[in-house]
């Protein structure tokens, strides 16, 4: 990481800027007393009504984190790790918020296993790593930022498996957007193989998990570059209680898919009737309270769909993975035509887009592939058999019978597969361009499986603003003192698109760097 | 019976007082029950004569004769539970519902004593002390005591098969942010593996509320008490049938 210099300003400039924050805050001379809190709400709203700084503290801890998720757990493992007096606050009544429920991708140029050495599946590196993620941003990432992700991707998983038990299975893919075999797929298939790993680690260490326990306000008593977070409110039950961060808060609180004001507020795109892949907590309060005391977001009308959920109710649930991962070994997308529509490597924006371009009565299209692809794309034969019992996974022994149980017309999917047949062949792809490569594999054999597929909001590329140490900055450029941030809460990470498998090692490379980062800083009321 | 059987559960002692106590004279609608009606302190206490001339029509004919017109008439022969776990069909659980509406129409401190933040206990037994509920303590200890009365939520179906407050809350009101562990239900509906089996889907056997993708989660994330239970996994898998005891 980069060592910054804190940023000096001139004294007259902030005497000025003290007080016109203060004159922001529209309280006028009770602001004199020096009892009143920061808040920058915009006027009108609810929020902006004027708060007192709490009398006392039901609660003092060093560090307070705000959000289980990977990024939560992984701040909570190296705070208390480094000697902090460590509680996790989480609004929802369990633990792990959308990473417990993810897809439990990865991407990390290595591993300690390496296997995409022993399995001779090319290069790569943290700088192939970042260079992918930045193109697939389009440019709009902070390479600061990427480079923290990219360099600590492979480290953090190493630190899960060895001393949070996470187990990986013993092959990585080639997901959309990425150049290389990097992502990894958890034992599990889902998020909680790395979020109980985590869990494990911080528990270990001494970590607080409070549950039920949403943050309602950041306590900071004026936007002074030099005025620190003070602390927490959180309503638990029927109780508003004021928490004190000695050291510091830390906001890893998720980004905000199911906030639909919030969401429209920043893209008209994202409307209403969007399925969305997140759990219901996903909402962005945190991200207006930071911004209430002083913080700058980007990005934020950056917002992903992805573009393979379950059709009907938007669940990513474990068969909706294997459309992600399967492109690098051959895996089709066909609308109900029978046609490809999309180059099946391209990224999210793209994949979704191109669906949603099909027109109205489009919903849903499908991912064809056949049993040769299961386990290399890191899936697995109790999943398949699984998603065949639900209805999910739609399996044949030919190609014919398969577009007759899709209500596909027969004729043009077995034409569409025998040319993406021959593309793999001739390692070209006629009508999308796709990279075609060694590893794919063509639909030969069967039995052969079809899976439905259409997008939903899944992820906010945008949020807080931070640097390369997590911390967050506000709107003048100084970093707010005792105040990170990590996750999917952060923006500029993923520029204006994330590639699929990079936001467990954003959150997990980020949690650690804030916890690590928040355990040294100090808070003085 | 020593005096100490006066300090068992506060539940059954509770209902104890409640029947000592009942008080004809002061009664008030079931509307008004909701809203504590004393900022911080107990009225004059009743006793069980003040409305029951006699208890032949309501206990059963080999009942001793009751001697004497307060709580501690019943307590020397219906010792609490001082484990805060209790028999079923407790004392509590019958006299409760017979004092609280629908049936009845009585609030709280017509058998007990209470002091703002101070001091909760039973009327007419010295030292009894249960705990310093606040305005707003009482007025959820109310409201759940009534659910617990007539409701569709877990708390009446607990009722109904006789299991009084004490049983899961012990012999001290419980504290606001009180939430039950999960050991304390499997106490009752364990172990785990037994709930696991019972409730395993016969279509798809992962679809399991109790063994979820989730891991283990608190038995509270669905099962309330005193407010309608909800299924947590229909926040996403809007799709699945399920239904739960004490729902909407
Ligand atoms: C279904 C799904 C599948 C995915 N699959 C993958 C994948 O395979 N690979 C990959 O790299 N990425 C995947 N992603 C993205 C990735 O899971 C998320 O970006 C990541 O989990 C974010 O982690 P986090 O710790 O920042 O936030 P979260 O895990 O969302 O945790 C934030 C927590 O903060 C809590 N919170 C919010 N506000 C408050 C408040 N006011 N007070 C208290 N608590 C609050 C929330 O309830 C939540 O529990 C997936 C996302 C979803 C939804």
């Amino acid at each position: 990481m980069a060592e910054q210099k804190e940023p000096q300003e001139k004294s007259i400039g902030t005497i000025t800027r003290r007080s016109m924050l203060k004159g922001t805050v529209a309280l006028g001379a009770a602001a004199m007393t020096g009892s009143w809190a920061l808040n920058m709400a915009a006027p009108g709203r609810a929020e902006a009504a004027p708060k007192k700084l709490p009398d006392s503290w039901d609660e003092t801890w060093d560090v307070v984190i705000v959000g289980s998720g990977f990024a939560g757990m992984a701040a909570a493992a190296e705070a208390a790790g480094a000697g902090a007096k460590t509680v996790i606050l989480e609004k929802m009544p369990t633990y792990g918020g959308n990473s417990i429920i993810n897809g439990g991708v990865y991407a990390a140029w290595d591993s300690q296993f390496h296997y995409r050495q022993n399995l001779n599946l090319g290069d790569d590196s943290p700088e192939l790593h970042a260079e992918d993620t930045i193109k697939g941003g389009d440019y709009y990432n902070l390479p600061d930022l990427v480079q923290v992700v990219a360099k600590g991707a492979a480290p953090a998983l190493d630190w899960m498996i060895s001393e949070g038990g996470a187990r990986v299975r013993p092959t990585v893919t080639r997901a959309g957007g990425h150049s290389a075999y990097r992502t990894h797929t958890g034992v599990a298939g889902v998020g909680r193989e790395f979020t109980d790993a985590l869990r494990r680690i911080a528990e270990k260490r001494g970590a607080a998990i409070a549950l039920n326990s949403e943050v309602t306000w950041i306590w900071r008593r004026d936007a002074y570059p030099q005025s620190p977070v003070l602390g927490l409110e959180v309503k638990r039950g029927r109780r508003t209680l004021n928490i004190r961060a000695d050291r510091a808060v830390i906001l890893a609180s998720g980004g905000f898919s199911w906030d639909i004001k919030m969401r429209l507020a920043h893209n008209p795109r994202m409307v209403e009737s969007f399925n969305c892949t997140n759990q219901p907590g996903a909402t962005g309060e945190m991200i207006r309270f930071a911004q209430a005391v002083g913080a700058d977001t980007l990005h934020m009308n950056f917002i992903q769909l992805y573009p393979f959920a379950e059709p009907k109710t938007g669940i990513l649930d474990t068969p909706a993975v294997y459309p992600f991962n399967g492109p690098g070994y051959g895996i089709i997308y066909v609308s109900k035509a029978g046609k490809r529509f999309v180059n099946e490597l391209e990224r999210r924006d793209v994949c979704a887009f191109a669906q949603i371009h099909l027109g109205p009565d489009a919903k849903p299209t499908w991912s064809i592939f056949n049993e040769a692809m299961v386990l290399k794309m890191g899936g697995s034969n109790e999943e398949v058999a699984a998603g065949i019992e639900k209805g999910r996974f739609i399996k044949a022994d030919t190609i014919a019978e398969l577009a007759g149980k899709l209500n596909i017309p027969a004729a043009a999917l077995q034409e569409t597969v025998a040319k993406h047949n021959q593309y793999i062949d001739g390692g070209k792809d006629a009508d999308f361009n796709k990279p075609m490569t060694k590893a794919m594999i063509p639909l030969a054999e069967g039995p052969f499986y079809g899976l439905a597929q259409w997008p939903a909001v899944h992820h906010t590329m945008g949020g807080i603003r931070i640097d390369d140490r997590a911390r967050v900055i506000d709107i003048f450029g100084n970093p707010i003192p005792s105040l990170f941030a990590a996750g999917e809460v952060t923006g500029g990470v993923h520029g204006s698109n994330r590639l699929g498998s990079n936001a467990i090692p954003d959150a997990v490379s980020f949690g650690r760097v804030a916890g690590t980062n928040g355990a040294k800083a100090k808070t003085e009321a | 019976m020593s005096s100490g059987s006066r300090f068992g559960d506060w539940a059954t002692a509770g209902v104890l007082a409640l029947m000592a106590f009942a008080a004809a004279g002061v009664m008030n609608s079931a509307g008004e029950q909701s809203e504590p009606r004393h900022a911080t302190a107990t009225p004059a206490p009743m006793t069980c004569g003040s409305c029951h001339t006699d208890y032949d029509g309501l206990l059963a004919e080999d009942h001793p004769k009751i001697s004497g017109d307060t709580v501690g008439a019943c307590l020397d022969c219906h010792p609490t539970d001082r484990a805060s776990r209790s028999a079923r069909n407790l004392l509590s659980a019958r006299l409760h519902p017979a004092h609280l509406p629908p049936k009845g129409d009585l609030d709280c401190e017509h058998c007990h004593t209470w002091r703002a933040a101070e001091h909760f206990g039973l009327a007419g037994v010295t030292d009894d002390n249960r705990g310093a509920p606040t305005a707003e303590d009482m007025q959820w200890m109310r409201a759940g005591m009534l659910t617990w009365v007539g409701s569709g939520f877990l708390d009446h179906l607990h009722a109904r098969a006789g299991i009084g407050c004490a049983d899961c809350h012990g012999r001290r009101l419980p504290p606001a942010e009180t939430t039950l562990t999960n050991e304390q239900c499997l106490a009752c509906h364990g172990p785990l593996e037994k709930l696991v089996e019972r409730s395993t889907p016969s279509d798809f056997a992962d679809r399991n509320p109790h063994q979820s993708h989730l891991g283990e989660i608190a038995c509270t994330v669905c099962h309330k008490a005193h407010m309608a239970s909800s299924v947590y996994c229909l926040g996403c898998h809007r799709n699945f049938e399920m239904t739960i005891p004490g729902g909407q």
